[in-house]
């Protein structure tokens, strides 16, 4: 029983990894759609929102059905409590992604003001932050998240920089107000992206370790 | 030893014949909590709970060293009466095992044992240990029936009455749950954490779902040695061992 419980855990924790490309995968296409108003890529990441819906659902219920027969102990239940948290902030990142995409088409009257304001490189960021999040959860290695508060910091500095630049560009060409308004909120919704990875790193840490750490 | 500690062992071993099944056993149980005892099985969980009563002094080939210490006191000292030791440090086995007698005389045999003749007092005895046990509203109007009549909970929980009749301090149980169905061993842990209001309980069990339910402190025992004892939700949550989230996770062999 055991062992067929430990190998449920494992295939869990790459369900887990799966939903984690998927979440991934909507924030990278909405940033593709972004940079080249592809409508496929929206349409793509359209479609994604309810498969993420779907696995999200799929992945509780297998936590709740292991917690529910085998009662796990210890880094056995650690593990299925990562995973419970982790498929809510995996979620939250593909939806942002799908916000994202949902404005792309707003931003089509117009080349992007500024090579759209440190905005690419604010993904780039978050994006690698996910991803080692996510190595960190699935390897059980601490060492892929050494540094996230780091580059967190990087993204709130970020979101700062473009917020100002957008206020100057809309003082100067109120044309560019509706623009610009969206700009802001894609920044909000990476840096919030970038918040949810920090969360996945947390929860790694406290499923490898047994210890409870805050990242910022 | 400080006020809390009510039972202790200091390198305790044990030996039957050449084996050695308890192999420096150190360890304090807090007053009035309860403490789980798990680990697989012949690991000395049962000898180590009869060491805190003598009942292993009923065992031929078994010898000790090392001390245990109740309230202080060494209860193998040789002026420690090892009758008087087992009253004070009650007993519930694995399996009930009420006399055959009736309910009522099931409860009062220890207390008349010490004397205690007159009806009035003994009834009252009978009915707060019952009350106690959690088993006075369901026999209350059959006191004089056969104990073996009742279902197997509520024998276990007349062995429980049975102990608390002669005002013990500490109850010690052997798997009390294992020949019992769920209902019944959900009433029997109910009745464990209340009692630890007014008791020590230490309890050995196989279920470690139940250890996490019932108890404040665990010690797990592998191959005669305690290798961890800590707050239970520390044991199961984030064990400091390996072997212990070995044992808990079920990794093990
Ligand atoms: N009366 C006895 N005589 C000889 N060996 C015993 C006796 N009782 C227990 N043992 C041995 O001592 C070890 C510990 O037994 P026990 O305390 O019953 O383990 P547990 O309760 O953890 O299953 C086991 O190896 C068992 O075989
Ligand atoms: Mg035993």
């Amino acid at each position: 029983m055991a062992e067929k419980f430990h190998a449920e855990l494992a295939s869990l924790k790459g369900d887990v990894l799966a939903m984690g490309c998927l979440a991934q995968g909507m924030l990278h296409r909405s940033m593709e759609a972004l940079r080249t108003q592809d409508a496929a890529l929206i349409e793509l990441v359209a479609r994604d929102k309810q498969r993420i819906a779907d696995q999200d659902h799929e992945i509780e219920q297998k936590c709740l059905r292991l917690i529910a027969l085998h009662q796990p102990m210890a880094k056995d239940l650690r593990t299925i409590a990562a995973s419970l948290k982790t498929i809510t902030y995996l979620y939250r990142i593909g939806r942002y992604g799908k916000d994202i995409a949902a404005v792309v088409p707003e931003l089509a009257d117009a080349p992007h003001a500024g090579g759209l304001i440190g905005i690419p490189q604010m993904a780039d960021i978050v994006e690698g932050m996910i991803a080692d999040a996510l190595v960190a959860f699935e390897r059980e290695d601490l060492t892929a998240i050494r540094g996230i508060e780091e580059r967190e910091e990087a993204v709130d500095a970020l979101r700062y920089s473009i917020l100002r630049e957008c206020l100057a560009c809309m003082t100067e060409n109120p044309e560019t107000i509706a623009r610009c308004t969206n700009y802001i909120m894609i920044a909000r919704y990476l840096e919030r992206c970038g918040d949810h990875a920090c969360k996945i790193a947390e929860k790694a840490h406290h499923m490898v370790t047994g210890e409870r750490i805050e990242i910022r | 030893m400080d006020n809390s500690t009510i039972l202790e062992t200091r390198d305790l071993n044990l030996w039957y014949g050449q084996k050695h099944a308890l192999i420096d056993i150190t360890v304090r149980i807090p007053k009035k909590t309860v403490t789980a005892l798990i680990g697989p099985s012949g690991c000395g969980k049962s000898t180590l709970l009869r060491c805190c009563n003598r009942m292993n002094d009923l065992i031929d080939s078994s010898r000790i060293t090392g001390n245990v210490l109740f309230n202080g006191e060494d209860i193998y000292d040789g002026h420690a009466d090892a009758y008087a030791v087992r009253e004070k440090i009650g007993m519930v086995f694995q399996k009930p095992n009420p006399f055959p007698k009736s309910i009522y005389e099931n409860v009062a045999y220890g207390p008349r044992i010490h004397g205690v003749r007159e009806k009035g007092a003994l009834d009252r005895i009978v009915e707060e240990s019952l009350k106690g046990a959690a088993l006075w509203d369901e026999v209350k109007d059959r006191l004089h029936e056969p104990a073996l009549a009742l279902s197997g909970g509520q024998q276990q929980r007349l062995c429980i009455a049975r102990s608390l009749a002669v005002e013990p301090e500490v109850i010690l149980m052997d798997e009390p749950c294992s020949a019992l169905d769920p209902i019944a061993t959900g009433k029997i842990e109910d009745l464990i954490i209340r009692l630890a209001r007014n008791y020590t309980v230490v309890i050995v069990t196989h279920n470690m779902q139940q250890a996490a339910r019932v108890s404040e402190y665990t010690g797990f025992m592998y191959m005669g040695e305690l290798i961890e004892f800590d707050e239970t939700s520390r044991i199961f949550e984030d064990p400091g061992e390996e072997l212990t989230e070995n044992y808990i996770t079920g990794r093990f062999g």
